[in-house]
């Protein structure tokens, strides 16, 4: 275990909105070649952990670590996908357009993507087989293809560290399992993969780590080792009992 | 050159570096912001003014433009507050700007060439009576220079940074995430709309230049889904709604960004009524066929679920589903159509087509997997979304 890599390390993050604390003193050391869901009640902090460490929100305390350096240093090895309800689905563009936003990092400033980029986004579409509806407007897609959209999009980034904001929400039960199987490929390749998570069922089945996090982080650690009722209870305020299959 | 001529050319380069940010400003959901700003940059243009003594002066362009920004930064402010909500900071911020505008231009300015109405309503037709004059040689009217250097301005950086706009306006949170500052990306649109609206006040005032930068791209919005296209199509609506305009209020000898307007208004209620598949036309068609596609359903189903002769009678269908007469034609007409059904002494009896076509209906519609109705979406609305 100690010689285990630390993809993301977080140190005494603490984050306000308006001057009260959604994430209080987080430490968090997530170690490389993980699949990680991040569970806790609404209002935890869940996406907030998240975005501050990509460094969409400002935090008042504390700092973020992306193998060992600062985030801004770091982006090409990242890939995020955030909440499908976070932007507008009229949005006048296609579905393979988004993907290739996706490309728009490794770019930078001003330059444009070109025949490579394109080609990397027809791939990552094949991959969650939205190949077929390349060109279709995306507000004409289903919930489930428009998150399958947004995974492409991650995977053309072709990040080392993937971040993903409740991927399951309002998708089908195919979408689902299509989405797993590739995040469970993601780890096989090496990749260390964060997800917010809600369906506290599908824990154990999806994932191999596992942060409980209620505005404190209450544990971190193998999905086997600390998913249990008593880290459940603490963590949703209930008495919390979940079939767990050990 | 003429100055009908000068006049339709400013109008067009107007409408067109109007047009640009206004696409966004749309997308963006700030359509309101780009009245705050015509009206909150009256301060900043008389101070422009009392300074310069010229309306064309870059000061003054640039002064304005800061108070353009200003607004922004100020209605930003108050809604972070999270005790107004956006709108009403807006309607906070700017009449306190204007106003401030107005009565500077009340207490100094009443023997000067600047009005409120000048300001408001703006006066194309004066325009080509300002001229630029460079060592002795008249070259042109001034604001066509203003306006054409702020044209080629939006024009460039809208090359330059179309995929950052693009990115930043669909999903902020990836294009901050991949290093594109959203927060960068947010004032540079806001210094460009607040420079074009300084630039274009004078020619179609303040309040009309609103309708060139909304219209166009709200109109745009209507007819594609591909932002090149709405940019595009934006910049054709803007500038032939400028010359219709001018040439309306040239035979009606009425007010030219009056007339622009309501040729932009036209233009936008046309489009709004018999755009192919967002207007309201063909939304009202499609909610029809998907009526009837409904009831084309439930009819394949009562099929589905009945063998007995008794069920299956073309007379006893209007009385059993409960429908009137022209909807049951109506609905036996499209499943004869498609072959759905057969008619055979009065009974209907499902074909084998209609069986897969009602199953397949039955299971989109319980597990919503659009895979396998695809190729039913040429034929059908009812599965089109």
């Amino acid at each position: 275990m100690s010689k285990e890599k630390i993809a993301i390390r977080v140190d005494d993050l603490t984050v306000a909105y308006n001057y009260k604390p959604v994430l209080w003193d987080i430490d968090l050391e997530v170690p490389e070649g993980v699949l990680m869901a991040i569970v806790g009640p609404n209002g935890a902090g869940k996406s907030t952990l998240i975005k501050s460490i990509l460094g969409i929100i400002d935090p008042i305390a504390g700092s973020v670590a992306i193998y060992g350096k600062p985030y801004e240093k770091q982006r090409k090895l990242v890939a995020y996908v955030p909440q499908k309800g976070s932007v507008d689905w009229d949005f006048p563009t296609t579905a393979l357009d988004v993907v290739m936003m996706g490309t728009y990092g490794m770019l930078g400033w001003i330059k444009r993507p070109g025949t490579k980029e394109k080609k990397a986004s027809l791939e990552a579409l094949e991959k969650v087989g939205m190949l077929p509806f390349k060109n279709r407007q995306i507000s004409q897609l289903s919930g489930g293809q428009q998150q399958r959209v947004f995974l492409a999009r991650a995977l053309v980034q072709d990040a080392s560290i993937y971040f993903m904001d409740e991927p399951f929400q309002g998708v089908d039960a195919t979408t689902e399992i299509a989405i797993i199987n590739i995040l469970k490929e993601l780890r096989k390749a090496g990749k260390t993969v964060v997800v917010v998570h809600h369906d506290l069922q599908t824990v154990p089945e999806y994932f191999d780590w596992v942060t409980f996090l209620n505005v404190k982080k209450i544990a971190t650690g193998p999905v086997r080792d600390i998913f249990n009722d008593d880290n459940l209870t603490k963590t949703y305020g209930i008495n919390y009992k979940v079939a767990v299959n050990k | 050159m003429d100055a009908q001529l000068e006049i339709q050319l400013i109008a067009t380069v107007v409408a067109i570096a109007c047009a640009i940010p206004g696409v966004f400003l749309v997308l963006r959901k700030m359509a309101l912001i780009s009245d705050a700003i015509s009206h909150s940059i009256l301060p900043g243009i008389v101070i422009g003014f009392f300074i310069t003594e010229d309306l064309n002066s870059p000061l003054l362009i640039l002064l304005a433009a800061v108070t353009g920004v200003i607004t922004v930064v100020l209605v930003e402010a108050i809604q972070k507050t999270g005790l107004v909500k956006e709108d009403t900071a807006i309607g906070l911020v700017f009449p306190a700007l204007f106003s401030i505008g107005v009565i500077l231009i009340a207490k100094n300015a009443n023997d000067v060439h600047l009005d409120v109405d000048a300001v408001l309503l703006g006066e194309l037709a004066f325009a080509p009576f300002d001229r630029l004059i460079i060592s002795g040689i008249d070259v042109g009217p001034k604001s066509l220079w203003v306006m054409g250097g702020i044209l080629l301005a939006t024009v460039g950086m809208l090359f330059a940074f179309f995929k950052e706009l693009k990115v930043s306006t669909f999903d902020a949170g990836l294009s901050a995430a991949l290093g594109f500052s959203p927060v960068v990306l947010h004032y540079g649109l806001m210094t460009v709309s607040s420079v074009t609206v300084v630039g274009a006040f004078e020619a179609v005032g303040a309040v009309l230049v609103v309708a060139l930068m909304i219209a166009p791209a709200a109109t745009a919005y209507l007819l594609t889904s591909d932002l090149k296209k709405m940019l595009v199509l934006s910049v054709i609506f803007g500038v032939t709604s400028a010359i219709a305009g001018y040439w309306m209020a040239h035979f009606l000898d009425a007010s030219i960004s009056g007339s622009m307007t309501t040729v932009l208004g036209l233009v936008f209620l046309t489009v709004y009524l018999f755009a192919p598949s967002k207007g309201l036309i063909a939304v009202m068609y499609r909610q029809k066929q998907q009526r009837t596609e409904v009831s084309l359903l439930t009819f394949l189903l009562h099929l589905n679920n009945h063998d007995e002769e008794s069920e299956r009678r073309v007379q006893h269908l209007n009385e059993h589903i409960n429908w009137q007469k022209v909807r049951s034609k109506t609905v036996l007409d499209l499943a004869q159509k498609n072959n759905l059904i057969a008619i055979e002494n009065d009974l209907v009896t499902l074909t084998s087509k209609g069986k897969e076509f009602t199953d397949l209906a039955l299971e989109y519609i319980i597990t919503n997997k659009d895979e396998k109705i695809e190729h039913m979406k040429d034929d059908f609305f009812l599965f089109r979304g």
